[in-house]
């Protein structure tokens, strides 16, 4: 079967699709940007609508409330924000913000769960996805906490930094602190820290990275599981 | 008559529950009832997993294992899941250790019959998918409570997921299997349980633990409980 690889579908879950079935979905897909901080869905919303991005990164993002939240997820051009929808749920709890921008092919969640339940590769390809989004979020839940700010760091940017295709990206404080479950002192020290081993310049909302094997040699072993196991996902 | 009691016990597991008749008739026969005892490892960190379990009495605590040996739980499964969705999602392992937390029983299935039964795509597949979505939540709002609440309120939590999971009040640990559940030293777990002894919520006597004031586990917990348990009930009514 010829598979829809190629270089002109940026979204690898996409590019996996045999052409067919691409081709089938590409008529419910219609290209959106990705703008900065903005919301693709916040707890209990309905989930009107999934995407695939194309460039750009989005958090998932658990909270007890607006000031105390975690990242358990992040999305890029690898996978898909609306899973929920696959799952067979319309809401969920956790919100999905754009973190760095970018573009996205997006679809209606009604057109995506017919599409879904076709029988097709897609449905096989998504169990896979989701599994490996499992390993994400149980990944990230235990290096929250147990590992050192700095490793997590590190960890988070690498993440960012494979998805974003980019040495330098815009993120404040706040939001380091918001996704690490850190206050912003810790964040600000850890940061500190890097930038002190050469391996990141952070000023003024810039972050660039400067030393990718020195922040691999920094982080802690969630990086390479969570890349390993996102990577099967499109073999 | 042996197959009644076997499909009674078996709606002793939700999922099981949920599933159609047809389709629960047709896995009766590979389900095998076993019993678990408290510690036993159903699979280890990156094993192959040949069964995927159903508890009926029993509740599994899955822990991650880090490279220097300390562990932490991730997620608690009783009788309102099933242990082993990597099975069906496509992937053969998980990077998970499964361990019985109460002694009780569970159904188990070969995973290649699992896998064939979810195939199908009928409710019971609909519904696998539906829990797995309300694991992935449990899992999330279990890291946003370890990271930002108080060993106490960890504590609260675990116990009233513990206890939704239950048959009784009374709950039979080793206090080196709780602190591993919640990443928290022994002497924090112990500190934490004497304070929610003398507010006389539990009894504790070296991991042998009765729950005897729910209502007062219920304020003093933090709202990571109440948000796990409405999405369970949401996504699985």
């Amino acid at each position: 079967m010829s598979s829809a690889k190629s270089p002109t579908i940026p979204n690898q879950l996409l590019a996996s699709l045999p052409k067919k079935e691409y081709q089938a979905l590409q008529v419910h897909l219609e290209e959106i940007p990705l703008v900065f901080e903005e919301f693709l869905y916040r707890p209990h919303m309905v989930i009107s609508d999934v995407y695939f991005p194309n460039s750009g990164i989005i958090s998932l993002v658990a909270g007890v409330n607006e000031r105390s939240t975690l990242e358990v997820g992040l999305v890029g051009n690898e996978g898909m924000v609306g899973l929920g929808v696959f799952m067979g749920v319309d809401t969920v709890l956790n919100h999905a913000v754009v973190q760095g921008a970018g573009s996205a092919m997006k679809m209606k969640a009604t057109a995506f769960r017919k599409e879904c339940n076709n029988g097709g590769s897609l449905m096989r390809l998504l169990l896979r996805y989701s599994h490996s989004v499992f390993t994400q979020v149980t990944q990230s839940a235990v290096c929250n906490q147990l590992h050192s700010i700095d490793a997590r760091l590190s960890r988070w940017l690498l993440m960012t930094h494979d998805r974003m295709g980019d040495d330098e990206f815009q993120i404040t404080q706040e939001f380091l602190s918001n996704m690490l479950g850190v206050r912003r002192e810790g964040v600000n020290k850890a940061a500190g820290d890097l930038q002190k081993r050469e391996l990141i310049r952070y000023s003024r909302g810039r972050l660039t990275v400067l030393d990718r094997p020195g922040l691999e040699a920094a982080t802690c072993g969630c990086y390479q599981i969570i890349k390993d196991e996102t990577s099967s996902v499109h073999m | 008559m042996v197959a009644a009691t076997s499909i009674k016990e078996a709606r002793l597991n939700h999922l099981l529950a949920g599933a159609s008749d047809e389709e629960l008739e047709r896995l009766l026969p590979d389900l095998e009832l076993v019993t678990l005892k408290l510690g036993k490892v159903l699979y280890e960190s990156g094993e192959k997993m040949d069964y995927v379990y159903f508890p009926t009495t029993a509740i599994i605590s899955l822990l991650y294992i880090m490279e220097n040996g300390s562990t932490a739980e991730i997620g608690v499964i009783g009788n309102d899941g099933l242990v082993g969705i990597a099975i069906f999602m496509g992937g053969d392992t998980t990077p998970n250790r499964a361990v019985v937390q109460s002694a009780g029983k569970t159904f188990k299935i070969k995973s290649e019959l699992m896998k064939d039964e979810f195939t199908r795509g009928g409710r019971f597949h609909n519904l696998c998918l539906r829990y797995t979505q309300a694991l992935i939540t449990q899992i999330s709002q279990t890291a946003v409570c370890n990271r930002l609440h108080s060993v106490d309120q960890q504590l609260c939590r675990w116990l009233l997921l513990s206890h939704d999971r239950l048959p009784s009040d009374r709950l039979i640990m080793t206090q080196d299997l709780i602190s591993n559940m919640l990443g928290v030293r022994r002497e924090g777990i112990t500190h934490a349980a004497k304070r929610l002894q003398k507010a006389g919520y539990i009894s504790y006597v070296r991991g042998d633990m009765t729950i005897l004031n729910r209502t007062g586990l219920e304020s003093s917990v933090c709202e990571c409980y109440q948000v796990v348990r409405t999405e369970y009930d949401r996504l699985l009514a």
